[in-house]
């Protein structure tokens, strides 16, 4: 085979590769942002306008891109949480209740038994990614010994753990200030600067956890298990692997993830736990995950999109009077279409979509 | 226990108050879980509707509109689930969690459109209570039962009507059919897409009616995720009570009950964050088999695709 030969089919198996990964997300962003506009006109605004002041406010400035940072680091982590599970073939709707699991821990370290400086950082992240682990592995435990469905009791317990984080915080923790909710915490992660604003080191912990989540994947053994679980749960079993394990192994990494982005959030952003706590970062998360099919690379893109749209929909707000809701309606309607088969079918044609598609038909959506 | 025997009457009727919003949705939930598509969109179908009964009724100085805008929102949002999932075959999971989130976002976007302001609208028309002769006048219970609103009345026909028809006619044999064994309801000649449209479509007009209960009967005005979660607990009660119209409703009673308990004397002896995570907790006791399996329909969560 010569040479041109070899390195076109390389080029045309990073463009089949690239489509496959990108078709889904792309169809499902150009679509929302196009019923996004719809939205905007008919409200009487100008949809350019109302886009640019959007952009401007995500990525135009110093502080606009270190809002954006600040938006997208507890998605990455949110994200994963959603993804690493996933890739074993389980659903994990329960982002949010880990990510107050997660919010709480390092509120009632930090404002009790913790000092100052980085040597606490660090061991506040490292019990959050403890105390996320066992709430993750509750569910998992539940599907692996009982076979409760983890879509449901990872919704019940989001409640729970929500409730649980709230009591926490306004009783045995509680700060007892003009705010409900616990007192700040002592250890802080430290600032970037550079006029990035309010973003901060946390985004580093969210980017080294995406590495993290990748080199697990796809560079150890527990990784392959999970994704052979995932692709083939009877020749997993077949081939000696441990399906109640890895079930809930996969659900504890996730819930792990989700509770560290919580900490950040407390140690990072807001310094506190108050009640009520914003979040919705969690459900957020699932469509960070589906935009990023699963991947780590692709979740912190995802969590940028996100991020900067509802970065930039405060200067969108100000500028032209559309409403900041707007994001997150926006997301919502990715997420609508984000695994819709049929309707990039409809748009593209069954034959073509199938031909881009051609090869591997894998489970991932 | 003069004083027990006094308590007897308000507690009864604040777990019908409680109950009411989780049953309807409950019940509704039935019809498109037993169809085969997963609704966990609940929660966003509420509270959409919740929203819309409140503007309509507002705008149009009535509840019975408010009512119609209800129903509409609720079925909408249900049209675009089953749009998505049955006809474009995206996740269930994922389109539900869309709905909710997009139920979530859109009230403060159009508050701030159409009242310069979020968070709560005005004050909406709401249902006065009506209390029917005679039964009302039934010792303790009375009271409780027929001194409701027109939502809680219409509620006590549409339970036995839910039974009714998802096991006694046709219609309901076809549903139950889909969400079981789809191939073979389609080797019959029937539209499996179809049947699933109908059940989330009476999913959807049914949460839309308990999504209503909320803003125009315990209150008279829409504040922003003001269903605080009631959806998923009506999905709880869905499970709970086994995918039964019956159980669902019986489930969603037990939880207005332990939270009329609650709130009644539940101040100072368990924090209401513990009473509040009961019919999450037995749900999950449930799903691991305390007192039997709960078995879903077999065909439920997988979108069909005619080969």
């Amino acid at each position: 085979m010569s040479a041109a030969g070899v390195t076109g089919s390389f080029a045309r198996r990073l463009l089949v590769g690239s489509i496959r990964a990108l078709l889904f997300p792309v169809v499902a962003i150009v679509l929302a942002l196009v019923i996004g506009a719809i939205i905007v006109a008919a409200t009487g605004n100008n949809p350019a306008a109302a886009y640019g002041a959007l952009l401007d406010g995500a990525f135009g400035s110093a502080p606009a891109v270190g809002r954006t940072l600040v938006n997208a680091t507890p998605l990455v982590l949110t994200g994963l949480a959603f993804a690493i599970p996933f890739r074993a073939s389980m659903f994990n709707i329960g982002g949010e209740g880990q990510l107050f699991i997660g919010a709480i821990t390092a509120a009632a370290l930090g404002t009790t038994v913790a000092g100052s400086g980085v040597v606490w950082v660090a061991i506040i992240i490292l019990a959050c990614l403890a105390a996320g682990f066992l709430w993750g592995a509750i569910p998992g435990l539940l599907k692996a010994r009982f076979g409760a469905h983890e879509v449901i009791t990872t919704i019940m317990l989001n409640y729970v753990g929500i409730n649980l984080a709230y009591w926490l915080a306004q009783h045995p923790f509680s700060g007892h200030g003009t705010v409900p909710g616990t007192g700040f915490v002592s250890a802080r992660l430290a600032y970037f600067g550079g006029g990035l604003g309010q973003a901060n080191y946390g985004s580093l912990v969210a980017i080294l956890a995406a590495v993290a989540a990748y080199l697990l994947l796809w560079r150890t053994t527990l990784g392959y298990t999970l994704r052979a679980v995932g692709h083939s749960p009877e020749a997993a079993r077949y081939a000696g692997m441990s399906l109640g394990l890895s079930t809930t192994l996969a659900m504890a990494i996730g819930g792990a993830f989700a509770a560290v982005g919580g900490g950040i959030e407390v140690i990072g952003t807001f310094g506190s736990m108050s009640v009520p706590f914003v979040s919705n970062l969690g459900f957020n998360g699932i469509g960070v995950a589906m935009l990023g099919r699963n991947h780590p690379a692709g979740i912190v893109l995802g969590a940028l999109l996100l991020g900067a749209l509802q970065g930039g929909a405060q200067q969108m707000q100000f500028a032209t009077q559309v409403p900041l809701d707007l994001a997150n309606v926006i997301i919502a309607i990715i997420l609508l279409f984000v695994t819709a088969v049929g309707l990039v079918e409809l748009l593209i044609g069954r034959k073509r979509l199938r031909a881009m598609l051609s090869g591997r038909r894998g489970k991932e959506a | 226990m003069a004083d027990f025997v006094g308590q007897i009457t308000p507690l009864l009727s604040g777990t019908i108050s409680n109950a009411t919003p989780l049953i309807l949705t409950a019940v509704g939930a039935v019809f498109s879980e037993r169809s085969g598509v997963m609704n966990i969109g609940l929660e966003g179908m509420m509270l959409i509707s919740a929203f819309a009964g409140a503007v309509g009724g507002y705008f149009a100085g009535s509840v019975w509109v408010g009512l119609l805008f209800a129903l509409l929102a609720g079925l909408v949002f249900a049209l675009i689930h089953a749009l998505m999932c049955v006809t474009f075959e995206a996740d269930q999971i994922i389109s539900g969690t869309a709905i909710n989130l997009l139920a979530l976002a859109a009230p403060g976007f159009i508050m701030l459109i159409i009242f310069g302001h979020k968070g709560t609208t005005p004050t909406v028309p709401n249902f006065n209570n009506l209390s029917i002769p005679l039964l009302s006048r039934i010792p303790f219970a009375g009271p409780a039962l027929f001194d409701q609103d027109a939502i809680v009345y219409i509620m006590y026909l549409l339970i036995p009507l839910a039974y009714f028809v998802l096991f006694k006619t046709s219609f309901g044999l076809r549903l139950r059919a889909t969400g079981e064994s789809p191939e073979s309801v389609d080797v019959a000649g029937i539209s499996v897409s179809r049947m699933r449209y109908y059940g989330v479509a009476i999913s959807g007009v049914m949460a839309g009616l308990g999504g209503l209960y909320l803003s125009t009967g315990l209150l008279s005005a829409f504040t922003e995720n003001m269903t605080g979660g009631r959806g998923f607990i009506a999905l709880a009660a869905m499970i709970f009570g086994r995918w039964h119209p019956i159980g669902a409703t019986l489930a969603a009673l037990l939880f207005g009950f332990a939270e009329a308990v609650a709130t009644r004397y539940g101040q100072g002896f368990v924090p209401v964050e513990f009473s509040q995570m009961i019919p999450y907790v037995l749900t999950i006791l449930v799903l691991a088999g305390v007192g039997g399996r709960a078995i879903p329909p077999a065909a439920i969560g997988r979108p069909y695709r005619k080969e």
